[in-house]
């Protein structure tokens, strides 16, 4: 009996509308349809594209289209990622002390095969000017990966920092057409960071004493240069606080090697004593 | 140098900043500061701007909701008034700031906003003309906001769609709000047109970039959906409920009524058999009943 109450309320606001609408449901419960007429669910079917329709068949079209836009893409970056794994084997080369030049010159040969991918990519994406962003996170990461290879083998080659604009050249990339993000940039160059404090361990083992300075110099440099930045709470900012373990890392190499007196700066007492301790 | 200087070896060591930075890194990366610096200021006055447009936006829904048949025309006129004064004093904000590569770069930043004021302006399409206003149309009534010079901010697909799809929450809320007020053919009305707006859906969401945030609107779309055509079936089974109740209630009055019927008239008889001396039916034993 509690329906009836409500029911009483809908059932009169109902017959009100009804008495205005003699063609709606009628009310004896033996006679009573549950469904909406049949006739106008099938004249539903039936109904010529609307408007609304039209609209959605415009954007279903445009969306496959970026969808096929953002399929090539992904396959060029796939290509770029496998050009980039080689290049890292190849500098992987200077951990097991391999003659730097000689390794510099296999991965500058390799990176030429990188700039002719991004061309490619340029190409793909310059179909619509603007959209560099949109489409940016499908390349983000190993542009990072890139950034972080080149800068690594600037250092080696010239023992200072490649800068954005220079890595934007050395991929053949410009910035008014499909540029070098900067973020994508001073990313690269902490994931390099991270690649120094191994480096600089493998190359004393090997017997050059004077690398730890020069990597401790570069190092404090590139973090103090780091600390000017503005950085708000990103992943950038999560990979610059990376950074000064690196730095610390290094900072022990050189004192380690410092205090047996093993630099090269004349304070050297030689092999004998202190070299045995650890 | 660093260089035997100013070595310490404890761990926590005192860096002195008697050290130059490098000049050459030093002049890049007060360029980088200064492009970061003013990335993040846009990004922050984009995300203001955009916070003021979801606000102002969800104002306008809540007006279009105080709607019944009594105000309707007044109800839908001060909210098109509103409407056009987010579009004019927040969109413009966030047109000025969104220009070229950054419309794309910062869309994190004001997707929400442009979602919320797609959701208020449709509402209100809808309520006035019955139909699904066009992203062409929002747009253009945005082009006057851009300077002609400049790259005209559009609004783009996907935050169109996520917006649409917000709406049937809103329509859903209306639907049940008409119902109970008796508004039973606007709510079918509104019933179809969410109906209409989850096919044409189904077909497009998936070729969306990042389409998991929308799979979830889906969802939520297809309940907003049903509940709508749940109100509407509960309240045909409560008319019926009502109607075989009142038509069981008739038939019970009418017994009663014949039984009462019934039993005076018999009553009536030995009444007067033992007052009236002169009836035939004088000397007539009264019957207990």
């Amino acid at each position: 009996m509690q329906y009836l109450k409500p029911a009483f309320r809908k059932a009169a606001f109902y017959c009100h509308s009804l008495t205005l609408n003699p063609t709606s449901v009628v009310l004896f419960p033996f006679r009573f349809r549950l469904a909406p007429p049949v006739s106008r669910f099938s004249s539903s079917m039936a109904v010529p594209p609307s408007s609304l329709d039209k609209q959605f068949d415009a954007f279903r079209v445009q969306l496959e289209e970026s969808g096929t836009l953002r399929d090539r893409i992904r396959s060029v970056v796939s290509e770029i990622e496998s050009s980039t794994r080689l290049i890292y084997a190849t500098l992987l080369l200077v951990h097991h002390s391999r003659p730097t030049p000689d390794v510099l010159e296999k991965a500058k040969s390799q990176i030429n095969v990188l700039k002719e991918q991004y061309k490619q990519l340029a190409e793909v994406v310059g179909g619509c000017p603007g959209q560099y962003y949109r489409y940016h996170g499908d390349w983000r990461s190993e542009t990072q990966s890139v950034v972080s290879m080149l800068a690594f083998m600037h250092w080696l080659e010239t023992g200072s920092l490649l800068e954005h604009k220079e890595a934007e050249e050395k991929l053949g990339l410009n910035s008014s057409d499909f540029g070098l993000d900067v973020e994508d940039y001073l990313i690269g160059v902490c994931f390099m960071s991270n690649e120094l404090p191994r480096y600089v361990v493998n190359q004393v083992t090997a017997g050059d004493y004077d690398c730890p300075r020069k990597v401790l110099k570069f190092l404090t440099d590139l973090h103090a240069a780091f600390r000017m930045l503005n950085l708000r709470n990103d992943f950038l900012r999560k990979k610059f606080d990376g950074m000064k373990y690196d730095l610390r890392k290094v900072e022990e190499v050189y004192y380690d090697v410092k205090i047996r007196g093993l630099t090269p700066n004349g304070e050297s007492i030689g092999d004998q004593g202190i070299q045995g301790q650890s | 140098t660093v260089a035997g200087t100013n070595f310490q070896s404890s761990t926590k060591r005192v860096r002195t900043m008697a050290t130059a930075i490098e000049p050459a890194m030093k002049d890049s990366f007060s360029r980088y500061a200064e492009y970061l610096n003013d990335l993040n200021d846009k990004r922050d006055r984009v995300v203001k701007a955009s916070r003021d447009v979801t606000m102002n936006s969800k104002k306008v829904i809540f007006q279009v909701h105080r709607m019944s048949k009594y105000n309707k025309v007044e109800v839908l006129e001060k909210a098109e008034k509103d409407l056009v004064a987010v579009t004019d004093q927040y969109m413009s904000r966030l047109v000025k700031e969104l220009q070229g590569t950054d419309f794309w770069k910062l869309r994190r930043a004001y997707s929400p906003g442009i979602q919320e004021y797609v959701e208020a302006a449709t509402f209100c399409g809808f309520c006035k003309n019955g139909t699904l206003l066009k992203l062409d149309e929002i747009n253009k009534t945005l082009l006057p906001l851009s300077d002609p010079s400049l790259q005209p901010l559009q609004i783009n697909i996907l935050d169109y769609l996520l917006g649409v799809a917000d709406l049937t929450g809103e329509l859903m809320r209306l639907a049940i709000g008409m119902i109970s007020d008796g508004e039973l053919e606007f709510a079918e009305k509104i019933c179809t047109f969410a109906r209409d707006i989850y096919r044409e859906l189904t077909l497009v969401v998936p070729h969306m970039d990042d389409s998991s945030d929308m799979k979830t609107k889906m969802d939520i779309m297809l309940q907003s959906v049903m509940k709508i055509e749940n109100e509407r079936i509960c309240l045909r089974f409560s008319i019926y409920n009502f109607c075989s109740k009142f038509v069981i209630f008739v038939f019970l009055i009418f017994y009663v009524a014949c039984f009462s019927v019934h039993v005076r008239g018999s009553e009536y008889i030995p009444l007067l058999g033992s007052n009236d001396t002169s009836s035939f039916l004088v000397g007539v034993p009264d019957i207990e009943i």
